[in-house]
């Protein structure tokens, strides 16, 4: 028996009145906190992001097949995904869903989020991961210390 | 209907209808809406011009890929059983190198009206399912975001090649967001909002004999890095895996004393024979030797001065000291040790097992295996005398389980190892879907004997799709809307023969009714009637009295 009624749902748009720049400032200010957020470990957002850098080649050129090593601009936002998507905060808040259901909304977080890396065969090598930290040692991308 | 007979005539294990212990069922594949948030002209809708590729008819790279998803979608619309529908909000974006894309629930529930555990959290598609209600109808239940960044192969046949899978990569992800996946922190040890989660609760620890939410946060976090011995307890993936996995392990384990007995995680030797190649099984004593300039007396870096007592023993050794890998086995070797063992310094102490290299000299003297232990491994390992343990191919367990057929769960030391706990262990044979890596052997199917995901979504409370409430899913059901009734009925002649139910998933009265519909006169339908009832006699499925009950109807019956 489908329910007719979840057709309802339809993807989040914004309020009426309320402009795409607007929204835009926001998200952008929202990834930026949860980023700083989950890199210090911490609650507070007053310490500075880490910096990292790259120890192996993960860029596969999509025309020519060619690897190489990713740019600091490439290594940045690799750290950014990663960081959302396998955010994984503690003592959510709680609201009370429907029938009484007790319900914490993960924030984007506690992704299963498949990498790949070049194996030395020309293929690639998969694996799919829940930290930030079991990402960045798959990748190869390690604390840059001289940035700080 | 040939195919019914040849199941029937085979099977005599017949279960009568009021004693099927059938699940409970809704009876409906779940409906899977991809529902699609990009933007104009990106991603899913991405107009460039594509030719169709392995069943994926879209005309735009845009179309092909929102196609691959709704087919991984549909695969598991079609195993799960739900009234409400499963929406996805999905998005093709640039993610970064490295990042082939990520998908997991969007919210959580516990103590809704129907969980089948109380203050256990579920992923919001599965708390639905058991509550029959969207508990949280403004929002999606998965989350999935892929990446523009990478060639997938978007066929649907599998045929990908060196690409990556889409539609694979997908029924994985997918996999997690529907439950396949745990919330308790690995380095506290912490529960989730206080709380077990339905996955979580199946993960058990066999040396410490106790279920994840048994334990407490310390026990938690060591157990996340317990290789081998953190296995699934849920009754559907242990009766499944028998058809599954493969006899058959390499692998190096303690076998005594019993509190510390189980495998081990190991790092192998570029010298000396492989483990895969030896079968070996003796008693452990620990190597000394003379405290050398920067060592110790247990590192092995000098010949050993306890030769005498270790003929025919595996010699355990400490990393370190002013020596490398291949001299502490030389001088093993050189002592009468079956075999080396090698575990971490505590300069290493954080350190996975690691791979051991020759050093160009002493590699070449080595005869025996030698294997490198983490070390908390090494340490366990000096408990007192009577320790002992083997290496080699053990074919007596199916790689993947343990003795008892329990599926492992990855468990691996460091952590960062890689995507611990939420995924089966990479030992297993044959490749599962929800390892940690994607291997190009994997299919479409993700149930037993091919794969145990659909078999761990059920542990955690997934039903599948039964619209008769056989207990067989409807795509294998020989008859998915079967005649139930308690009692076989020709016409209008109750025959008081109870009407019993096959595990292919039709009943008697269904078979006699293939018959009644099969298109043949009176006489051959009788006549077919008569051979189906014989052969029930002879697989005592019914008794003499009973099969003339049966035939007397049939031959009452007036076929249009």
């Amino acid at each position: 028996m489908r329910n007719p009624h979840k057709a309802r749902k339809s993807p989040k748009k914004g309020r009426p009145g309320f402009s795409g720049v607007k929204i835009g400032i926001l998200l952008g200010v929202i990834a930026i906190v949860s980023a700083m957020v989950f890199l210090t470990g911490t609650k507070s957002s007053n310490a500075s992001p880490k910096k990292y850098k790259a120890t192996r080649e993960i860029v596969v050129d999509q025309q020519t097949g060619q690897r190489r090593m990713p740019t600091q601009e490439e290594i940045d936002e690799v750290v950014t995904n990663l960081s959302t998507l396998a955010n994984r905060p503690e003592n959510l808040p709680a609201t009370e869903g429907a029938g009484g259901a007790e319900m914490v909304d993960l924030g984007g977080g506690f992704n299963g989020v498949m990498l790949a890396r070049p194996d030395a065969d020309g293929g690639l090598e998969t694996k799919c991961v829940f930290t930030f930290e079991e990402g960045a040692e798959f990748l190869g991308l390690v604390e840059d210390i001289s940035a700080e | 209907m040939r195919k019914a007979f040849t199941k029937l005539t085979l099977t005599v294990f017949a279960l009568a209808i009021f004693g099927l212990a059938a699940q409970p069922s809704f009876g409906a594949e779940a409906l899977i809406i991809v529902v699609n948030v990009n933007a104009p002209n990106v991603g899913f809708n991405d107009p460039t011009p594509v030719a169709p590729v392995g069943g994926n008819t879209g005309t735009t790279l845009g179309e092909q890929r929102l196609i691959a998803f709704q087919h991984a979608a549909n695969i598991w619309g079609a195993r799960l059983d739900s009234n409400v529908p499963i929406r996805i909000r999905a998005q093709f974006v640039p993610l970064g190198a490295g990042v082939l894309g990520s998908a997991g629930p969007v919210s959580v529930a516990r103590n809704f009206i129907g969980a089948q555990l109380p203050n256990t959290w579920y992923h919001i598609a599965l708390a639905n399912k058991m509550a029959q209600i969207d508990l949280n109808p403004a929002n999606d239940d998965i989350t999935a975001s892929f990446s523009t960044n990478f060639n997938f192969y978007l066929g649907l046949d599998n045929n990908h090649g060196a690409q990556p899978d889409l539609v694979t990569v997908l029924l994985h992800e997918f996999a997690h967001g529907l439950g396949f996946s745990q919330l308790a922190n690995l380095t506290t040890g912490a529960l989730f909002n206080n709380g077990p989660d339905a996955f979580n609760t199946h993960l058990f620890d066999s040396t410490l004999g106790l279920t994840w939410p048994q334990m407490t946060n310390a026990q938690r976090s060591l157990s996340a890095h317990r290789f081998g011995r953190v296995v699934w307890n849920g009754n559907f993936v242990t009766a499944g895996a028998p058809s599954v996995l493969q006899f058959g392990i390499v692998e190096v384990r303690t076998t005594a004393p019993a509190a510390i007995a189980g495998p081990v995680q190991f790092g192998t030797a570029a010298f000396g024979p492989s483990v895969a190649s030896v079968s070996i099984s003796a008693p452990l004593l620990v190597a000394l030797d003379q405290i050398e300039v920067g060592g110790n007396q247990i590192d092995g870096c000098t010949p050993f001065t306890n030769a005498a007592e270790m003929a025919g023993k595996i010699a355990l050794i400490e990393r370190g000291g002013a020596c490398g890998f291949a001299l502490k086995a030389r001088n093993a070797t050189d002592a009468g040790a079956v075999a080396a063992v090698i575990y971490n310094n505590p300069a290493n102490g954080n350190a996975g097992p690691p791979g051991m290299a020759d050093d160009g000299i002493n590699g070449a003297f080595v005869t025996i295996p030698t294997v490198s232990l983490r070390r908390l491994d090494g340490v366990d390992l000096f408990s007192g005398p009577g320790v002992s343990m083997s290496m080699g191919n053990n074919p007596t367990i199916r790689a993947g389980a343990d003795e008892l057929n329990r599926v492992r769960v990855f468990a691996t030391f460091p952590v960062i190892g890689g995507s611990s706990i939420s995924h089966f262990d990479t030992v297993a044979r044959r490749n599962l879907l929800m390892e940690p890596a994607i291997t190009g052997d994997l299919t479409h199917r993700v149930k037993a004997p091919d794969d145990l995901t659909f078999e761990l979504l059920r542990d955690i409370g997934w039903t599948f799709p039964d619209a008769d409430g056989d207990g067989v899913p409807n795509d294998e059901d020989c008859n998915s809307n079967s005649d139930t009734s308690p009692t076989i009925r020709i016409g209008l002649i109750d025959t008081d023969v109870p009407n019993m139910m096959f595990p292919n998933g039709c009943t008697m009265s269904d078979l006699l009714k293939e018959l009644q519909n099969g298109g043949g006169n009176h006489g051959s339908y009788v006549s077919a009637v008569a051979h189906l009832t014989n052969l029930w006699v002879s697989d005592r499925l019914i008794t003499g009295s009973q099969k003339g009950k049966i035939q007397n109807a049939a031959a009452q019956l007036q076929l249009p």
